[in-house]
């Protein structure tokens, strides 16, 4: 008998095993699919909140020897570019003078201003710590968490656009899904004609837009931006811009190919929105996780602590 | 004990160093340490029993650090062991060529599974997506990389009292039985 048990026990670890995966993948894709996020419980925190400091620190050197090839790099056409950007600046600060006139005119500064008021969510600024160890997905781990008030759910940019959204939090850290992971998907509009799809990840550097062929008006050059309408991202934070649109064929929905508002190649620092959109408030009720009462704001070069919107904070 | 907290520990700082290293090599030549880890434990490990929940505890690992589906990796480090374990006992991997060889190939069915469980779970359409030149330079440095990963793995194991995982021998030998 104990040498039929000893004969057993490989198989049978190995259909536990097998059973485990499958339920823990099962479950967890639809924890993912309701909540678009989970906080991790204590015991699988600990991983991250071990591992978030040993990358950071290993990370260290990468991010040096990174650093200095791009500066080598970028002195090489230092002058030609220099020259090219001042002549960019110059016509922008027209442009700029010109739009402004405009706005003025218009009355429409107000408008703006208001507008600004609604975008006032605290934001939290953030360093990548370490990328996906997996090569097939895109996330990254952000070395601040749950007790900096950062919850599963908030949104994640930077000055040039949107990143991603965080997927899992621990104590010190937290997991964030980029926006082009193939599970990433968010309503925008295109900022010139207000054609509304669906930006989708590829898990390669290029986004798809997927709109509606009738009355989509969409061509090469145009910014996407979040529409404000999926209920996760506020609205006006630049997606990306197109670089190509398919022929439709007989389709009713056409692709579009963007390339990410985002340097994904280069994040080192992010904000997280510290606000969640009225979607996923709804979705986490009352058992949400509430934040810290004073954070860093982004508006304040992350020295000045300020007070954080809760649930009922500022909407997208 | 030893043998596998020491183990869980080196397949962690894998995981912990390919993620460091992925802010500087890009998604093709950042290699899969962690996998390398497991297919190496797989060529040296005795007790099979031990070794599945020493690589389903790798795999879950990977996944918490990693922006798979939870149980994800678990499920196909699983089938990494095995594949080692067997291949270890049953093809001649001494030499460093079919080592490489052999890991490359892993590599490159490993990657194609991740795709397919993630077409599966989460989106019908990301098979269409799978850069097979990617998937294929993925796996050479896999390869090219294991014979140090082996030999810093049977290190560690021999330290953690496992004599003669260093110097055992992979001879093939059909009348064995597997499992």
């Amino acid at each position: 008998m104990p040498g039929f048990l000893k004969r057993m026990s490989a198989p049978v670890a190995f259909g536990a095993l097998i059973l485990l995966a499958t339920v823990t993948m099962v479950t967890d894709r639809r924890a993912l699919r309701e909540s678009s996020g989970r906080d991790l419980p204590w015991w699988q925190g600990i991983l991250l909140d071990i591992a978030v400091p040993l990358q950071k620190t290993l990370a260290a050197p990468f991010d040096a020897v990174g650093d200095g090839w791009r500066s080598y790099l970028a002195l090489i056409d230092l002058r030609e570019e220099n020259e090219q950007l001042r002549n960019e600046v110059a016509v922008l600060e027209e442009e700029n003078l010109q739009y402004r006139e405009a706005l003025v005119a218009s009355g429409n500064l107000n408008r703006i201003a208001a507008m600004r008021d609604e975008f006032e969510i605290p934001m939290l600024p953030s360093e990548i710590v370490g990328l996906d160890v997996s090569p097939w997905f895109r996330s990254v781990l952000v070395d601040r968490g749950a007790l900096h008030g950062v919850q599963a759910g908030n949104p994640v940019i930077t000055h040039e656009g949107v990143v991603g959204l965080v997927t899992t939090t621990s104590a010190n850290a937290a997991k964030t899904m980029l926006l082009l992971d193939q599970q990433s998907s968010i309503d925008s509009v295109v900022q010139r004609s207000r054609s509304r799809g669906v930006v989708r990840g590829r898990g390669i550097d290029r986004l798809e837009f997927e709109f509606v062929v009738r009355g989509g008006d969409v061509k090469p050059g145009d910014v996407v931006i979040t529409s404000g309408l999926g209920g996760v991202y506020p609205k006006g934070l630049r997606v990306g811009e197109v670089i190509e649109v398919s022929d439709p064929g007989g389709s009713l929905m056409q692709i579009a190919t963007l390339e990410p508002a985002v340097d994904f190649g280069r994040l080192e620092q992010v904000f997280v929105m510290l606000h969640r959109g009225p979607t996923m408030d709804l979705l986490y009720g009352t058992n949400a996780p509430a934040p810290v009462e004073r954070v860093e704001r982004a508006t304040e070069g992350g020295t000045q602590p300020a007070p954080v919107a809760g649930p009922g904070g500022p909407a997208s | 004990m030893k043998r596998l907290i020491s183990l869980w520990a080196v397949g962690i700082l894998a995981l912990v160093v390919q993620g460091a290293l992925a802010t500087l090599l890009g998604p093709p030549y950042c290699p899969d340490l962690a996998l390398l880890v497991v297919i190496s434990i797989g060529l040296r490990w005795r007790g099979l029993a031990l070794g599945l929940c020493l690589a389903a505890a790798l795999g879950f690992s990977a996944d918490l650090l990693s922006g798979s589906l939870l149980g994800q990796h678990t499920l196909l480090r699983l089938f990494a062991f095995l594949s080692a374990f067997f291949a270890g006992r049953q093809l001649n991997l001494r030499g460093p060529l079919p080592l490489v060889v052999f890991t490359a190939v892993v590599s490159l069915i490993y990657s194609l599974a991740l795709a397919a469980v993630s077409a599966f779970f989460v989106v019908s359409s990301e098979l269409a997506w799978v850069d097979v030149a990617g998937l294929l330079q993925h796996a050479l440095v896999n390869g090219i990389l294991v014979p140090w990963v082996f030999s810093f793995v049977a290190r560690v194991l021999v330290w953690a009292g496992d004599d003669d995982a260093a110097a055992r021998t992979l001879d093939i030998d059909a009348r064995r039985r597997l499992v």
